[in-house]
């Protein structure tokens, strides 16, 4: 045991004072960081400019209230998750705002701005928040109307409205947000109403967001008013018929919950098939590179002289996964401070995510695929570094195990996310190179005892068997540096008695 | 002769259809220098590592300090092998300290013997150097440091002079005769019989994995019919013990220099006394000592791969 130490504290110190390691370690984080910055920074602005030519002066400001609505339930709304993740104490019950995932009617938004707001709501709320609740940041507009472009005639008609807006719509537009897209450019003739009278719309052929449905929406509405009025309801009336609205109380679990709770609950081990995937991957070359400098360097024999070849292989694989869990601890120490440094939707998603582990046998199985999965990849890396002299010698059996582990486990994943029960999943799971990836993957949703424990066991006794496949070749490969590797003889070398 | 620390019988070792060892048996006693003796191929190498526990004989029995071969011999064994290599990024400390530890030695221990070997390598200036930026004498120094830092019992040293330069070579051979003189054992594999001539007590010549001669120098020489020069007036064929005589040419004042091989088992003593008692005439009377190259070409043959 204790020449297994020596060698893995020999790999892991050698490993980790590298400056390869060094890189390795801080890619992913560092990648993230300039990924979520970038994103921030240099990001696709959400808000869109649009403008709006109503030439019969009747349609443009029932347009702007449409959309002032829509914003303001989307204020009501966010306000509302808000609200349910902070608890302040003693709220009031009857507030728009407590309700999380109840449809707002028109009528209560209305009184919602009427009362002020979210700036209102806010300055009844404050006092009964706790001390660690953030700001409450109201959404961002989606829309923003502007004045129409310079130089586009707004009395000539849709065609010379439309030639002129449609240059504008290749860029950027100023507006009181700063610069943003210009998205959309609407026209509404003055006989809208009229039977062949057409609003028109141009667009710059990005996502508008809703906002052709939202405009379309709202003259339709208009039209109807107009229509039911015509059959003899009163103004009031008719707008009483608009406004119904089928009442829907979305009843929505905690975070954690509801309808995307399977991928909820199936985001942290996703999160460790990749972790597992790249940390395997990485410190399996770490240690083919280490693996082929002690053959490489004729030192192997000096070494055997003092251990065996089996503490030689055992202290390696402890050695890298020491590497391993160096690496992970530090990925994943990264990725929980960036989360719960930065509050909000990513803390939120990763606390009801973290749900996952209160089941203590989920842990267990957590831990037990990881460490089974690390090893079953590291002694495949293993068995390569044993065979060649050089890495150009290991490049040859690299490609085709690299292709063969990443590539399933790529596509059952996918495959995982959609359907945890579909076929492949279910079938990968009992091959035992992918057992570990697959089953991780599928934890989230639930995976039945039975198959649990077969795969499990499967998984054991293909580890035990490439453990010892792998001490034989160890034994039997060590020496014969300079040998050419060719099938026959790792397959002698497999499957006959090892003789040293 | 005191008792044996290695003993090889009847040891074979086959790889495939390939016989590297065939049936070898030595004895070597504890203390003192013990060559190894073969040409390229000869089994040398592959008996060191059965001796080590490193490869398994096909069969026969290899008893190391009294006991089979074992890794946990590695405590009182230093093994210097034939292809050297270290860890690169390893300081000479660390590199030494490590091997030290291999060998079960305690952490205080390992540092404390790593740091007296340095310092009698004259490497204390290198100590925190990097094994990398060393030279390959330098690095050779350290890498004969792994092998003797747990002050060995037994030590088996594979060919241990080649890449060496002559000096370096020079403190080899101070170095194996001060472990000699320390009360260990040193065993070394070379095909280099001129180190074998200034170090070996008792050696054990191989050829095919073959063992052809076991014993002290002085016995392989003996094992050499021996070569005299004679300076008389008459051909000396005729005398007892002599197989054969060549006139080289004559000396000044009616003597003839002859060339003369003696009987395998006959003594040159007794020719001189044979020479005495019959009044044979003697002006010159040198005898021949052969070298272990002679022995070797002579027991061997001479396409094995020697150097002399």
């Amino acid at each position: 045991m204790k020449a297994i130490l020596l060698v893995a504290a020999r790999d892991f110190r050698q490993i980790v004072a590298t400056r390869g390691f060094m890189v390795t370690v801080l890619i992913v984080p560092f990648a993230v960081a300039v990924s979520i910055f970038g994103s921030v920074v240099f990001g696709p602005k959400t808000t869109s400019a649009f403008s709006l030519v109503d030439a019969s002066g009747r349609y443009g400001a029932q347009v702007e209230r449409r959309l002032e609505m829509d914003y303001q339930r989307e204020v009501l709304r966010s306000l509302s998750t808000y609200v349910d993740r902070w608890q302040p104490a003693s709220v009031d019950p009857g507030a728009p705002w407590v309700r999380r995932g109840a449809w707002a009617s028109d009528a209560e938004v209305a009184r919602f701005a009427a009362d002020g707001g979210a700036r209102a709501a806010l300055r009844r709320l404050q006092p009964r928040l706790p001390d660690d609740a953030p700001a409450f940041k109201p959404p961002t507009r989606d829309f923003v109307q502007i004045p129409p472009p310079d130089g586009a005639p707004v009395d000539k008609g849709p065609e010379a409205f439309g030639r002129a807006g449609a240059s504008a719509l290749q860029g950027d537009v100023s507006t009181p947000d700063g610069k943003r897209p210009f998205a959309l450019a609407v026209y509404i003739p003055k006989d809208f109403g009229e039977p062949g009278a057409v609003v028109r719309i141009w667009t710059n052929g990005r996502s508008d967001g809703g906002l052709i449905d939202a405009i379309r929406a709202e003259l339709t509405s208009a039209l109807r008013q107009r229509a039911l009025q015509a059959s003899g309801l009163s103004p009031e009336e008719a707008a009483r018929v608009q406004a119904l609205s089928a009442p829907v109380q979305v009843s929505d679990q905690p975070a954690g919950g509801g309808s995307g709770r399977v991928l909820i609950r199936s985001l942290v081990p996703l999160a460790l098939v990749y972790l597992l995937l790249i940390t395997a991957l990485t410190t399996g070359s770490m240690m083919l590179q280490s693996l082929i400098e002690e053959r490489s360097n004729k030192l192997l024999e000096s070494v055997l002289a003092c251990i065996r070849p089996e503490a030689l292989m055992y202290g390696k694989l402890l050695g890298l996964g020491g590497v391993g869990l160096c690496i992970v601890t530090v990925w994943t120490g990264c990725a929980f401070g960036a989360a719960f440094a930065a509050p909000g939707v990513v803390s939120d998603l990763l606390r009801a995510s973290l749900t996952v582990l209160d089941d203590p046998w989920i842990v267990v199985a957590l831990i037990f695929y990881f460490l089974s999965g690390y090893l079953v990849v590291s002694m495949l890396f293993l068995a390569i570094g044993s065979l060649s002299d050089s890495m150009q010698d290991a490049q040859s059996y690299l490609a085709p195990v690299l292709l063969l582990i990443t590539l399933p486990i790529v596509f059952t994943i996918q495959a995982t996310i959609s359907s945890p029960d579909s076929m492949l999943p279910r079938v990968l799971s009992w091959v035992p190179l992918y057992t570990p990836f697959v089953m991780l993957a599928r934890l989230g949703a639930g995976v039945p005892l039975p198959e649990m424990l077969g795969t499990g066991a499967l998984l054991i006794a293909f580890l035990a068997l490439e453990l010892l496949l792998l001490g034989r070749l160890f034994r039997a490969s060590l020496l014969g540096a300079g040998q050419p590797s060719r099938a026959e003889v790792f397959a002698r070398l497999m499957f006959q008695s090892a003789d040293r | 002769m005191s008792a044996s620390i290695l003993v090889l019988d009847h040891v074979t070792k086959r790889f495939g259809d390939f016989t590297a060892v065939d049936g070898l048996s030595f004895a070597v006693p504890e203390g003192g220098v013990f060559g190894f003796l073969g040409g390229n191929g000869a089994g040398k190498t592959t008996s060191l590592r059965m001796t080590l526990d490193i490869i398994r004989p096909t069969s026969g029995r290899i008893e190391v300090m009294g006991g089979p071969p074992a890794r946990e011999n590695a405590a009182e064994i230093g093994f210097l092998p034939e292809e050297r290599g270290l860890y690169r990024l390893m300081t000479v400390l660390d590199t030494i300290v490590y091997f030290a530890r291999l060998k079960r030695m305690d952490r205080g221990a390992a540092r404390k013997a790593a740091g007296e070997l340095i310092e009698r390598l004259g490497l204390a200036d290198r100590a925190r150097t990097p094994v990398g930026k060393l030279s390959k004498g330098l690095a050779q120094k350290v890498q004969l440091a792994t092998a003797l830092v747990n002050s060995p019992r037994l030590i088996l040293l594979d060919e241990p002079f080649s890449g060496l330069d002559p000096v370096n070579q020079g403190v080899l051979e101070d170095l194996i005769r001060e472990m000699a003189s320390r009360g260990s054992t040193v065993v070394f594999s070379t095909h280099v019989m001129q180190h074998a001539e200034r170090l070996c007590d008792r050696l054990v010549l191989l050829a095919r994995g073959r063992k052809v001669f076991e014993g002290t120098q002085e016995a392989a020489r003996a094992s050499l019919p021996a070569r005299l020069t004679l300076v008389g007036r008459a051909d000396p064929s005729g005398l007892p013990g002599v197989a054969s005589a060549f006139a080289l040419g004559p000396v000044e004042g009616g003597w003839t220099r002859f060339d003369v091989a003696l009987q395998p088992a006959a003594n040159p003593g007794d020719l001189l006394e044979a020479c005495t008692a019959r009044s044979f005439p003697l002006r010159g009377f040198d005898i021949h000592h052969p070298g272990l190259h002679e022995v070797f070409i002579h027991l061997v043959g001479a396409d094995q791969e020697i150097v002399g």
